[in-house]
């Protein structure tokens, strides 16, 4: 167990070391690479940027979890999560690449988000009247940054952005309706894949 | 009068306007920033709305936003306090196309009165002695050595734009005045977005006292007195009293008239303030208007029995004043105390933190404005007035003797505050005589002054 990094990870309890051909140790040691490099950091800054207490994302027979220590911050708080400070940080590693790799990762994200495990949502840059993307349904794949509607401050458009890879879910407010300036909009269903999470698809 | 009001500020003066149009029968809608999510005049409000995040520029300042947030919640007028948007001509104007009212002058009159040394040429053509200064703005240093030597040193240099002591200094001789040129243009430019500057001359021994007046839509105009400020550290407020102890009783109305007089013929507009320097022998000479609700505006109040944000909200509203200076009485005496998050022991350092407890004081003549309460969290984004203490007596020694009473009963725990060098001040005795000047905390120093007022 690599107890040096804020994360649990866990190899495939089926999979015995010592009976694992060259190809696959070479497999294991890519994917591991993979972890260190774009998941883990992707991951740590994710839950810097939310405030939650942990976060856990399975893949084949893989399984990262990332906790706050005991004294960190309180869980997600129930009102307004979108609001909590950019400045609770991630927790510090003291892998040199895990804290490279939470510097170069962590930057504020433009749309603050509110995440569960799976699910994301999407809020308000201003305070003003809401328009949906007209050609964005429920179902649709969308990807962080993705404009997914927008919010009209003086006839003038603010984008409203995708925190997250994932699924447009339902939307909490109705077009034409007033929002205010970091108020929830639309729900992203999160999908927990790292090969998504890591932005390396398109 | 109006159907809905958006407050445009924060804190104890947020607070005040809610009260303000709760009285007045009028719905509020309180815009707050993330920042002040927590506050006191957002849980107290029947309707909040986050306009932006802690940064003033992205939520108080902004215009679109603060603009927005009053048509999306259906308000028709906007108060904006003091403060951010308060004296910009240019937001009053968007306000109105919007066919919203702001709470205040009409971008015109603001227009009008936003240069300070054109608002002195101004008024001083409507008989209000102006103190000598420069003619208009400094070409260059040649001309500011030149327009100095005429004045008689000493003189303060000043910035055209902004006020709270920013780009200003006062220098004895020609030389220091070239050695401050540059670092005033680059202070006023970085704090204001202008670099012009004049000259004022400086009264070593002056005292800050300035006139209250309201005017309504219709020319018809009262003015409540006078307020004495001479209590500052480094060209800011600290205590403010009324009537001021300085000028006889034939003196401080004769200020006032001249002052209101003045102010209509200009064609000033709701309630406002004129600033005056009084030297050591009674002569005043106009320095600026305020063209807005100011911090120390309960002293007034509690004189005079007026609700001046009352007031303010229904000249806006186009109402007529529905009063003579024959109804206006003064009566006995008012101190304001600003008390502040600044440590006065390490050069009114602000702090910032969580209120452990918060405890007001009462009784008679005891009237306490602030946004306080136990668990509050200070933010560390905005100024440093936590609120302000105001005592009333029937004398100015019955209102000191409540101040002292009120100030120890005062509980702030949790953050430094300001609060001893009040009660220095009060044991303090050119202040008991009345005969502050504006340099009494700067000319000593404040650690000086509490040390002395602890030895007294």
């Amino acid at each position: 167990m690599p107890g040096s990094l804020p994360a649990d990870s866990q190899r495939p309890p089926d999979t015995a070391a010592d009976a694992r051909t060259a190809d696959e140790r070479a497999a294991d040691h890519a994917a591991i690479d993979r972890l260190t490099e774009d998941l883990l950091p992707a991951l740590i800054a994710k839950l810097g940027a939310t405030g939650l207490g942990e976060l856990e994302v399975r893949e084949g027979g893989w399984r990262v979890r990332l906790r706050r220590p005991a004294d960190g911050q309180p869980p997600i708080r129930s009102r307004r999560p979108a609001e909590r400070s950019t400045g609770d940080r991630a927790e510090r590693g003291t892998d040199r690449s895990t804290e490279r790799a939470a510097r170069t990762l962590h930057r504020p994200l433009e749309a603050k988000t509110a995440r569960t495990q799976s699910r994301a949502v999407a809020t308000s840059p201003a305070v003003g009247i809401y328009r949906p993307r007209a050609d964005l349904a429920v179902g649709a794949r969308v990807r962080a940054g993705d404009r997914v509607g927008a919010v009209d401050i003086l006839g003038v458009a603010q984008e409203v952005v995708a925190p997250v890879d994932g699924i447009l879910g339902s939307s909490l407010v109705e077009s034409g309706d007033a929002v205010e300036y970091g108020q929830e909009i639309l729900v992203i269903e999160f999908t927990p894949n790292p090969a998504s999470t890591n932005g390396t698809g398109g | 009068m109006f159907r809905k009001v958006l407050i445009a500020n924060r804190g104890e003066i947020a607070l005040r306007i809610l009260r303000a149009c709760r009285t007045l029968g009028v719905e509020a809608v309180v815009a707050y920033s993330e920042g002040d999510r927590e506050s006191l005049p957002v849980g107290l409000a029947d309707e909040a709305i986050c306009i932006g995040p802690a940064d003033a520029k992205r939520s108080y300042l902004s215009a679109p936003a603060v603009i927005s947030a009053a048509l999306v919640t259906g308000c028709d007028a906007i108060h904006p306090g003091y403060g951010f948007l308060s004296e910009d001509e240019g937001f009053a104007e968007v306000v109105a196309a919007h066919d919203l009212t702001f709470i205040g002058p009409p971008a015109s009159v603001l227009e009008r009165f936003a240069s300070k040394a054109g608002t002195r040429q101004l008024l001083g053509g409507f008989g209000l002695p102006t103190i000598p200064g420069s003619e208009g703005m400094l070409r260059d240093d040649l001309h500011a050595l030149d327009e100095a030597e005429r004045i008689g040193y000493p003189v303060l240099v000043k910035p055209s734009a902004g006020g709270g002591g920013k780009g200003m200094r006062m220098v004895r001789t020609p030389r220091e005045l070239e050695s401050v040129l540059r670092v005033c243009r680059s202070e006023a430019k970085a704090a204001f977005g202008d670099d012009s500057l004049y000259l004022e001359k400086w009264l070593d021994e002056n005292r800050h006292v300035e006139v209250q007046v309201a005017i309504d839509r219709y020319g018809h105009g009262i003015h409540l007195g006078e307020r004495d400020c001479s209590v500052q550290r480094r060209h800011q407020k600290i205590l403010e009293e009324a009537p001021t102890p300085a000028m006889s009783d034939a003196a401080r109305t004769d200020l006032a008239e001249r002052a209101l007089k003045a102010a209509v013929a200009a064609g000033y507009q709701n309630v406002g303030t004129l600033e005056f320097l009084v030297d050591r022998d009674g002569n005043f000479y106009f320095i600026e208007i305020n063209c807005r609700i100011q911090v120390e505006h309960p002293v007034t109040e509690v004189l005079t029995g007026v609700d001046l944000v009352a007031m303010q909200m229904r000249i806006a509203a186009g109402e007529p004043l529905g009063m003579t200076q024959a109804d206006i009485a003064f009566r006995g005496h008012a101190i304001e105390f600003r008390i502040n998050a600044e440590d006065p022991e390490h050069e009114f350092r602000p702090s910032a933190g969580v209120v452990e407890r918060y405890h007001a004081p009462g009784g008679p003549g005891v009237r306490v404005d602030s946004h306080l309460f136990t668990g509050y969290e200070v933010p560390p984004y905005y100024d440093s007035l936590l609120g302000k203490l105001i005592v009333w007596g029937p004398d100015r020694p019955s209102a000191i003797a409540r101040g002292r009473v009120a100030l120890e009963e005062l509980v702030i725990d949790g953050l430094v505050t300001n609060v001893s060098i009040h009660q220095a001040l009060l044991a303090n005795e050119t202040f008991l005589e009345g005969k502050m000047t504006t340099n009494l905390l700067d000319r000593v120093g404040s650690a000086a002054f509490l040390a002395a007022a602890a030895r007294a």
